[in-house]
């Protein structure tokens, strides 16, 4: 899949109309000189030409050179990379400890009050546009309250607390669609496996409430760990939006940066790394799906 | 069936203690903080100062890399590291700057005039592809008279040479390329500047952090021990951090939040603009593609622009209507040739009558998608409209910057409407659009004898009654031939914390901050 990606990639930046030899060398720039940009860097070669030296040498220079800074992609690539994935794992974590709880009690208390009330929530949750949600979150809790700084993330360095407040509200703009369609997921997974017949004979032969609740609980993850497993990958995409409107310095943010200055080697890398992330996220929620579902390891 | 009773009250205010908790550690450290922070726009792309094109990012390599002369908040020309302005010689090509003689170095190696040599003769090296070298290409030679006398002989006499030298340049230690290598002038100038700030660290896209120069030459106009420039793309998230005191001062507000908070004091906000010389929004019309290759209806187009009701409701006073390239407060605005283009449908009518394409017309207005300072896209709705009045149709094409920018470079445009920013000189758009063998003459396709006639005697005098008549010449020419259309001049506007002393608007549009002072800083 990341052959395909990064070809398919490869392809679309190169059809772009403005060189990268304009922004590079200036306004200014000669014909004489964008050509000679693009021959050094093999801008002039054929596109498979071009696509084949690039795979060449992922294994012995790594991503090589943003045209722009003349850095290197793979430290630009550590100092964000890390920022993002952070975000999406408080995310993850926040949706989880929505979803999950919130999934339950709708669940169990089906039909009345609760149940309406988490219903009614998680439809608003999933229907707000993430982009809004995010500015009237900054509005409300940096603005007004002052309880969180508005824009970026604050280094640990200055304090576990500060740096988690600062995760807050970027985190939760993205987490409550997640927590909104989760928490439905959950809802329904549990009121059926309630449904079941071993659920009523476990009731019924006197096991703890507890124990009933904890089969129920299991039985009920598949479906969830699977859509929550796809949900980690598609947090990085959400990321482009929400990292812009708080300012993160993360990978979108260096992504789109990348595309208005037409850093095609800064573009691949980026795209690329998303790519690896949702693939490997979506093999992790398979691998637990196999650990919590037996039926599965033999399939 | 299991029930779980729910307490609302216990359980919104758990979240709320939950949050407010994570927060309070950060308003305590805000108010800590001892440190100028401002938010601009864009991501530097270098520090390197003869690469740096973007004029709000300017900002990072003016507190560290200095020129021989600068441009102070009126708009006038000052000594900087000169110890006055140069003795020009009597043909004008001669410019002799005598150099202070108590600058150092951050890294502590003395300035001298080998220094200003030694940058602008790597500038000029066409191997080293310095961004705006083309601007430069008059000088003839730089010469060192003695340690602290340095001359510039120019090819032919060229007035804005010494506005250029105010912004498209920076003096660096001779020998420093060859010392430190051109990476660490595009990624980490630290000490390699005479300016008041000294590079600390810098983080793509987030933060550029300087401390004070301690043995900057002018010893007190340094209110700050740390300056965080950070960089905000996002217009909303600038307004957020300033709102909530995350920031001190904003570069390139959104107009409308510019309007509602300068007057909002009472949120400890204020703001004020002052015009930006030498910047001016126009549509360049391209005069060899139709429509626009006809006079009569380049003329009908611009007097069919009610430039005063794009001015003031659209750009909330922000932008100078002005018919012609000055703005009607500048000593060189000609109104006469300027009220022969205001605003009137019936005299665009006739104009548009005598066209050949009187039976009407169609054309495509280019203009970004993406508002940098200000944003054009209502004014290319307000101008469609316009003009459907008189029964031309206008295709609007919004592209993204570096797309535009090609289009128009390469002259494929039958119009675009763009806010161009330049240095305070007169003439630098003017040259720019309308001489030969300039990187956007081919957006006008337009030229004319005269024009360029009169634009070489324009750089043979630099005073305003010498300057004056040319100057209004070359508007009557270019208001008689319209080969653009020009709405006006735009002002330089920013919003700041009122507990931020003496900072004002900027006329050349990046921020000036070595005398601003954060009153809550300690």
């Amino acid at each position: 899949m990341l052959i395909v990606v990064s070809a398919v990639l490869f392809a679309l930046t190169r059809l772009t109309p403005l060189s990268p030899a304009r922004i590079v060398l200036g306004a200014d720039a000669t014909a004489e000189q964008i050509q000679a940009f693009e021959h050094d860097r093999g801008l002039d070669r054929s596109l498979p030409a071009q696509y084949s030296a690039w795979v060449a040498q992922l294994p012995r220079s790594g991503f090589g050179q943003s045209y722009i800074t003349g850095r290197s992609i793979d430290l630009e690539l550590l100092e964000s990379l890390p920022v993002t994935v952070e975000l999406v794992v408080v995310t993850f974590l926040l949706t989880l400890a929505g979803a999950i709880p919130l999934g339950l009690i709708a669940a169990l208390t089906e039909d009345r009050w609760p149940d309406h009330l988490i219903r009614m929530l998680s439809l608003m949750a999933v229907s707000v546009p993430g982009f809004w949600l995010a500015l009237i979150l900054v509005r409300v809790f940096a603005v007004k309250l002052g309880w969180v700084p508005p824009i970026g993330i604050t280094p640990l360095a200055e304090g576990w607390h500060a740096h988690l407040a600062s995760l807050v509200l970027p985190a939760l703009s993205i987490a409550l669609y997640y927590i909104g369609a989760l928490s439905r997921l959950m809802r329904a997974a549990v009121i059926e496996v309630l449904g079941q017949d071993y659920v009523r004979t476990a009731h019924s032969l006197g096991l703890s409430r507890g124990l009933v609740a904890r089969y129920v609980v299991k039985n009920a993850l598949p479906p969830f760990v699977s859509v929550a497993g796809m949900s980690f990958g598609y947090m990085f995409g959400w990321a482009i939006i929400i990292e812009l409107v708080f300012n993160i310095p993360g990978l979108s943010r260096a992504l789109l940066t990348a595309i208005t200055q037409r850093d095609y080697p800064m573009i691949q890398a980026t795209v690329l790394v998303v790519t690896a992330m949702f693939i490997v996220s979506n093999l992790v929620a398979d691998l637990i799906q196999r650990l919590i579902n037996p039926r599965l390891r033999h399939a | 069936m299991a029930s779980v009773s729910l307490n609302r009250r216990v359980f919104l205010q758990g979240g709320a203690v939950t949050i407010g908790g994570l927060g309070g550690s950060f308003a305590a450290r805000a108010a800590d903080e001892r440190s100028l922070v401002v938010a601009i726009p864009s991501n530097p792309s270098t520090f390197d100062p003869i690469n740096q094109g973007n004029h709000d990012a300017m900002v990072v390599n003016q507190l560290i890399f200095e020129n021989l002369i600068e441009i102070d908040g009126e708009g006038r020309r000052r000594p900087m590291l000169a110890k006055a302005m140069p003795t020009i010689s009597a043909d004008r090509t001669e410019y002799v700057f005598e150099l202070r003689d108590d600058v150092t170095f951050q890294n502590g190696q003395p300035f001298t005039a080998e220094d200003v040599k030694y940058s602008y003769d790597y500038m000029l090296d066409p191997t080293h592809k310095a961004l705006r070298r083309s601007v430069w290409t008059n000088i003839e030679s730089v010469d060192v008279l003695d340690r602290y006398k340095v001359r510039f002989k120019l090819k032919t006499p060229f007035r804005p040479f010494l506005d250029y030298m105010t912004k498209y340049m920076g003096i660096f230690p001779a020998g420093s390329r060859e010392k430190y290598g051109n990476e660490v002038f595009q990624q980490k100038p630290e000490g390699l500047g005479t300016g008041p700030g000294i590079f600390v660290s810098a983080r793509s896209n987030d933060v550029v952090e300087f401390r004070r120069n301690p043995n900057y030459w002018r010893k007190d106009s340094i209110a700050w021990d740390r300056l965080r420039v950070r960089i905000v793309s996002e217009e909303a998230a600038r307004i957020a951090a300033l709102l909530s005191k995350s920031v001190h001062i904003i570069g390139a507000p959104p107009v409308r939040d510019y309007v509602r908070l300068r007057q909002a004091r009472a949120q400890g906000i204020t703001g004020g603009s002052r015009p930006a010389l030498g910047s001016l929004m126009l549509m360049i019309h391209n005069t060899r593609k139709p429509p626009f290759d006809d006079p009569n209806f380049r003329k009908a187009v611009s007097l069919a622009t009610d430039r005063k009701t794009i001015a003031e409701k659209i750009f909330n006073g922000l932008v100078e209507p002005s018919a012609v390239p000055a703005p009607a407060s500048a000593w060189w605005y000609n109104a006469k040739a300027a009220e022969g283009l205001a605003f009137n449908l019936d005299q665009a009518k006739a104009y548009l009558a005598k066209s050949r394409y009187a039976s009407g017309a169609e054309f495509e207005l280019l203009y970004s998608s993406q508002g940098y300072l200000l944003d054009v896209g209502d004014a290319a709705l307000f101008i469609q409209a316009s003009l459907a009045r008189l029964g031309i149709k206008v295709k609007l094409q919004p592209l993204e910057t570096g797309q535009l920018i090609e289009q128009v470079f390469a002259g494929n445009q039958a119009s675009v409407l763009m806010a161009v920013i330049g240095p305070s000189d007169p003439t630098f758009i003017i040259q720019g659009i309308y001489t030969p063998n300039q990187v956007m003459t081919r957006s006008s396709g337009y030229s004319s004898e005269r024009l360029n006639t009169l634009l070489a005697d324009s750089f043979r005098v630099d005073d305003e009654p010498s300057l004056g008549p040319i100057l209004a010449d070359m508007q009557a020419i270019l208001a008689e031939d319209s080969p653009s259309t020009w709405i006006g001049a735009i002002h330089s506007f920013n919003l700041w914390r009122t507990n931020v002393q003496g900072f004002e608007p900027n006329t050349g549009i990046t921020l000036r901050l070595t005398d601003v002072a954060p009153t809550d800083a300690r």
